[in-house]
């Protein structure tokens, strides 16, 4: 189980002036279930590739528990992110002419974080909590919300202590993302993993513990930030 | 990793499929280039085999060869009769024939000569040799049966000047393959090309030594069912002959039959020896095309870079989800390396196939039209140019995968 502390975070671009994402204090305790939400180009994406280690952390520290991300490199952060944390992004990245089982298990092959026989077990019982009949169907014969399930089996056959989404459910139709929201909260609470959302949805929105609302690189409402803030009043 | 490369591979089958041909016509330009010089080498040297000695009037040692060996009509001039008996007189000598030319019956040249060359060629395999004047041999591939008859043409067909209706041969029978040029010609008696061709008025000095000879034996005019007459070339005051092929009993006889035979009336030549000086020219004609080969290959080779490289472009996302996803950089540079190598490779080796088959196409058409045979054959030195190319290949293909392993994941999913 790992938590996340930020601090001092700064992220700029190059074409821009302003800072596409300041966050000076943030702490997730490990299992929570956070929902990260605001308008488009609000920081969303960029919160989510700085906390996965996708992007470098250049200014201030993102820590998980034990580890530094602003420390690691490239290359340690893909194995750290590897053994880690679990993805599902708004477009699937299933890959075509491979079956859902397959596609389920690439990731974990490629880096060998966990033996085969062990993640082919673990995909196999995945595809069946996800409701995939047919493990071998290739993906490319799949509705969208098959394929977002298919998604979200991947991001768990690893048995990650983090979760990321981000917008999972934007490409889908209601029903097909209502069904992918229940299974992602499910999944994520009989593991305990931390989860991390990116997302507008309100009715996903909704059912997490906890709601960070970025504005123009700003958190501008942290519903679980209140009893934290007064801890650290009291600290000073 | 290799279910990946393959399921991806198959999904892009139309592009890999013509980026391999591509590569594969580009190679294949170059391997036909390199084995055909080689094929014509070996082949125009076999064809020489038979030729240890070639005698002729003096003028071109090149014609001469290119005319007694690979039978390529050319007007020579005549050297005197009495070479060739004095040739058949030497000790040194083991046979010695006689080779004249000037008609055709449609594209096959009709050459005149002696048993000696006949046996010297490797002899009948069908049929039997020459007994009558009209008697005639046809070469393994001339395309008519024993037994069937025909009138000797001055020229080729398309430009006969004159054709010799009044004389028939008959063909008797059927040499054994040679693999050259004698493959397709049609082979009489020296003296029935002599008896022919003293009714020609346009060649005085044939005409004249044939009236010689004629006026000396009396024989008919139309004299094809008299036997022949073996001694009829020992004749010192025979008639002239545009070459003699030579078979020296050793090596050293070889060479000093050329010195003696190197005068003002008539030249010796080795055709080993002038063929060997046509190969430079051959070398430096297939030195240029394989610049231009070469040219090809590397405008193709950075073509298919640039196609490589967009299409690792366009699938950036992909490879970023991969590594999103958790892959290592290094797998990725090993997938997108493998998948090009493997493009590449197999362009490369369906080439060679490409490059040997057109190179057998080209022997075999050269076979058809001349009758001299080119042996396409591969040898060591071109099992190491394709390990080179396949190097070249796999540098390559270092360049998209650099280009998958420095590209960022986040960057990659932004758009």
């Amino acid at each position: 189980m790992l938590g996340l502390s930020v601090r001092d975070l700064r992220v700029s671009f190059r074409d821009l002036e302003k800072p596409a994402l300041t966050v000076p204090a943030l702490d997730i305790r490990p299992g929570e279930k956070v929902a990260v939400t605001g308008p488009s180009g609000s920081g969303k994406t960029t919160f989510i590739n700085i906390v996965t280690g996708l992007e470098r952390t250049r200014h201030g520290s993102v820590r998980w528990s034990d580890t530094e991300l602003s420390s690691l490199s490239e290359a340690r952060r893909d194995r750290w992110r590897s053994a880690h944390v679990g993805l599902v992004m708004q477009e699937f990245y299933l890959c075509p002419g491979l079956s859902a089982l397959e596609n389920v298990l690439l990731p974990g092959r490629l880096s060998r974080v966990r033996p085969v026989a062990e993640l082919k077990a673990e995909g196999l019982r995945l595809l069946e909590r996800v409701e995939i009949e047919r493990p071998g169907q290739p993906v490319e014969t799949m509705s969208r919300g098959q394929m977002q399930r298919v998604a979200v089996a991947r991001a768990l056959v690893t048995r990650p202590a983090i979760i990321v989404a981000d917008e999972p459910t934007a490409s889908l139709d209601a029903d097909s993302g209502i069904a992918v929201a229940n299974l992602l909260l499910q999944l994520a609470g009989e593991a305990g993993t931390t989860l991390i959302v990116a997302s507008h949805e309100k009715r996903l929105i909704e059912r997490l513990d906890r709601i960070i609302r970025l504005e123009a690189g700003q958190v501008t409402r942290d519903t679980g930030a209140s009893q934290e803030m007064a801890e650290r009043d009291e600290a000073f | 990793m290799l279910r990946f490369i393959a399921a991806d591979l198959r999904r892009h089958w139309i592009g890999v499929a013509a980026v391999a041909l591509l590569i594969a016509l580009a190679t294949a330009l170059g391997v036909a280039v390199t084995l055909s010089e080689r094929a014509l080498r070996l082949g125009s040297a076999q064809a020489a085999d038979a030729f240890d000695l070639v005698i002729g009037a003096p003028g071109s040692e090149t014609q001469l060869v290119l005319s007694s060996v690979f039978l390529q009509a050319a007007p020579l001039s005549l050297m005197p009769g009495d070479v060739l008996a004095g040739l058949s007189r030497d000790k040194r000598v083991a046979w010695a024939a006689p080779v004249g030319f000037g008609d055709f019956v449609e594209n096959f040249p009709i050459v005149g000569t002696t048993q000696a060359l006949v046996d010297g060629l490797g002899g009948i395999s069908e049929g039997r040799t020459f007994a009558l004047l009209g008697d005639a041999l046809i070469g393994a591939s001339v395309p008519k049966s024993v037994g069937a008859r025909f009138h000797p043409a001055h020229g080729q067909l398309h430009a006969a000047t004159e054709i010799h209706n009044d004389f028939t041969y008959t063909i008797v029978g059927r040499l054994s393959p040679t693999g050259t040029a004698w493959d397709r010609a049609i082979i009489v008696p020296i003296e029935a090309v002599w008896h022919i061709h003293k009714h020609e008025n346009g060649r005085a000095g044939i005409a004249a030594l044939v009236e010689e000879v004629d006026a000396q034996d009396g024989a008919e005019p139309h004299g094809f069912e008299a036997p022949i007459n073996p001694d009829a070339v020992l004749d010192p005051s025979a008639p002239g002959l545009p070459a003699i092929v030579v078979k020296p009993h050793t090596i050293a006889d070889a060479y000093k039959l050329r010195q003696q035979h190197r005068s003002d009336r008539t030249q010796a030549v080795f055709p080993g020896e002038v063929l060997t000086r046509l190969y430079g020219t051959l070398g430096d004609a297939r030195r240029i095309l394989s610049v231009v080969a070469a040219g090809a290959q590397f405008l193709v080779a950075a073509a298919i870079l640039l196609v490589v490289i967009v299409h690792v472009l366009q699938r950036r996302h992909q490879i970023g989800a991969l590594r999103a996803f958790g892959a290592p950089r290094a797998v990725v540079f090993g997938i997108v390396w493998v998948e090009t190598f493997v493009i590449v490779g197999a362009g490369v080796l369906l080439g060679f196939l490409f490059g040997y088959l057109a190179a057998r196409t080209i022997a075999h058409t050269m076979g058809e039209m001349s009758g001299f045979s080119m042996p396409v054959t591969f040898r060591i030195e071109d099992m190491r140019s394709v390990l080179i190319l396949l190097g070249v290949a796999g540098l390559a293909a270092v360049v998209p995968s650099i280009l998958a392993y420095r590209q960022s994941p986040a960057q990659a999913l932004r758009n």
